[in-house]
């Protein structure tokens, strides 16, 4: 049976909940009652797939199906395989018990958007609602320009939206360190991204990755980079085996030969342990208080998407009070001035001195300030993307 | 950029010169893939003279050597200068694709 609830008749945004859990309505209403009074979001609920099928055949309005996995008559996998048969204008978001890696992995791969796990964390809901509309309007705005048939120049700005939309912008706050990031978009590619995952025990995800084009389809391809390694990085607790499944997952349909450069490492503020695994990617630096840097070592990796079936080594490093964890993508060190010279990792490096290290957003703001500086007039081909993890002083 | 071709019996060498980045990706993609014929056995790729190479460029030395293995053609680097070989080193494609340190090398295993 659906419900129709809010006293809104024309709310901007329409999703639909589906699940069999009775008091999840009141509960959703309850807490999104700000949201349904100021007519934002409107609420359509059902009880299963099957339910949810009539909604969304009845209503053609709906912006974000909100789906449970094991539901009665028809389960939330089945009813993501159906979706596109009724709507294809529409994102879908799975709920799911925590670290249920298998299912998940199902869901993304049969179009899932993103996820929220169980119990719901009405805050986190509200983030993941927010940017999948974000992401939604993009989207609609990238189809309405393709149709058009538009200029080139703007179909790549439409990439650069899409890019903007699935990258977090707000970051965890966690005992013992803080995480920030950044990204300036060269003016008409967009090919970076980077991402910051919750992960249990107080862990925290950080990936920063670099796709090979440009364009709409290099933007397609970073969404799916993007949500498989979300849905990888919640089940699998390795970075090498999170990186080996995401690639193996990309190589199943990639006849353009694009591929992703990756980053991706673990943090455990109660150890100040950085387990990683790097595909492909330009290695992060670790800057400590007196100004001295090095680089993480690499781990015997390759870009993700390249051949599938490749292992990914891993490695871990113990850091200190008060360092700084610089990732970033190679847009930084390979910006070009009018003078055809590179910015390079040492004048990155040179960027520390002797004393405080700065804070993550004073780090990475710095950073993509001095080499917008450097570069100047100079035309840049690249995004820079650059992401920080500092640990909290003594 | 530019592609230079020369074909040594089977075997054919295309050297490529000056920077491959994502202005001019599509470029290198046509001048390589029309160099390469139908009779061709083996594919060596001469990169002593080019300068940089970005992500974009090395899709396509990617996506070269996926169409050459499918139809059992080899294909090999040879001559990297050093900012080329880190590319290849970082995002792991010296893994993938044979590398020699020099066009002979490169031609005598090709032969």
């Amino acid at each position: 049976m659906a419900v129709q609830v809010g006293d809104r008749d024309n709310p901007d945004y329409k999703i639909l909940v589906v699940d069999d859990e009775p008091d999840l309505e009141r509960l959703v209403r309850q807490r999104m009652r700000r949201h349904i009074r100021r007519g934002k979001y409107g609420f359509e609920f059902a009880g299963n797939g099957v339910e949810a099928l009539q909604v969304l055949t009845e209503k053609k309005d709906i912006d974000i199906v909100l789906s449970d996995i094991n539901m009665p008559k028809m389960d939330g996998l089945t009813l993501l395989q159906q979706i596109p048969e009724v709507n294809s204008d529409l994102r879908s978001v799975i709920v799911s018990a925590y670290g249920d890696m298998e299912n998940i992995r199902t869901a993304m791969n049969r179009g899932a958007f993103d996820f929220v796990t169980k119990p719901i964390d009405f805050t986190d809901l509200e983030v993941t609602i927010e940017r999948t509309l974000r992401h939604l309007d993009e989207w609609r705005a990238a189809l309405a320009s393709r149709d058009k048939l538009v200029a080139i120049q703007n179909e790549l700005a439409v990439a650069t939206k899409i890019q903007q939309s699935i990258l977090p912008d707000k970051f965890p706050h966690v005992d013992g360190c803080e995480v920030y990031g950044c990204m300036h978009a060269a003016r008409n590619v967009g090919g970076d991204f980077f991402d910051v995952i919750n992960l249990a025990a107080g862990r925290i995800g950080l990936a920063v990755a670099d796709v090979s084009d440009k364009g709409v389809p290099a933007a397609l391809f970073m969404m799916s980079s993007r949500t498989l390694l979300k849905g990888a990085a919640v089940g699998v607790e390795d970075p090498g085996a999170v990186l080996r499944e995401v690639n193996d997952l990309l190589n199943e349909t990639n006849d353009a030969a694009m591929f992703v450069t990756v980053f991706y490492g673990v943090y455990d503020p109660s150890t100040r342990v950085l387990t990683f695994s790097n595909g492909g990617h330009n290695p992060p630096l670790v800057v400590h208080p007196d100004g001295s840097s090095e680089e993480l070592e690499l781990t015997g990796g390759l870009a993700l998407g390249a051949i599938p079936g490749f292992e990914y080594g891993q490695a871990s490093v113990r850091l200190s009070p008060g360092d700084l964890v610089v990732f970033f993508t190679d847009g930084v060190t390979e910006a070009i001035n009018v003078a055809n010279e590179e910015f390079g990792l040492e004048s990155l490096q040179g960027l520390f001195g002797d004393g405080r290290t700065p804070t993550a957003r004073e780090a990475a703001e710095m950073i993509l300030q001095a080499v917008q500086d450097f570069a100047g007039e100079a035309p840049q081909f690249d995004d820079l993307t650059c992401m920080t993890l500092r640990v909290a002083d003594e | 950029m530019n592609v230079q071709v020369d074909h040594h019996d089977k075997v054919l060498v295309a050297r490529v010169e000056g920077r491959v980045d994502s202005s001019n990706s599509q470029d290198f993609e046509r001048q390589l893939q029309g160099a390469i014929g139908e009779d061709v056995q083996a594919v060596v790729v001469d990169l002593g003279q080019l300068a940089y190479i970005s992500s974009a460029g090395l899709r396509v030395v990617l996506l070269v050597a996926k169409t050459l293995g499918q139809r059992n053609v080899s294909i090999s680097l040879c001559a990297l200068s050093h900012p080329v070989q880190s590319v290849f080193e970082i995002s792991g494609f010296n893994r993938i694709i044979q590398i020699y340190d020099t066009q002979a090398d490169a031609l005598a295993a090709a032969g």
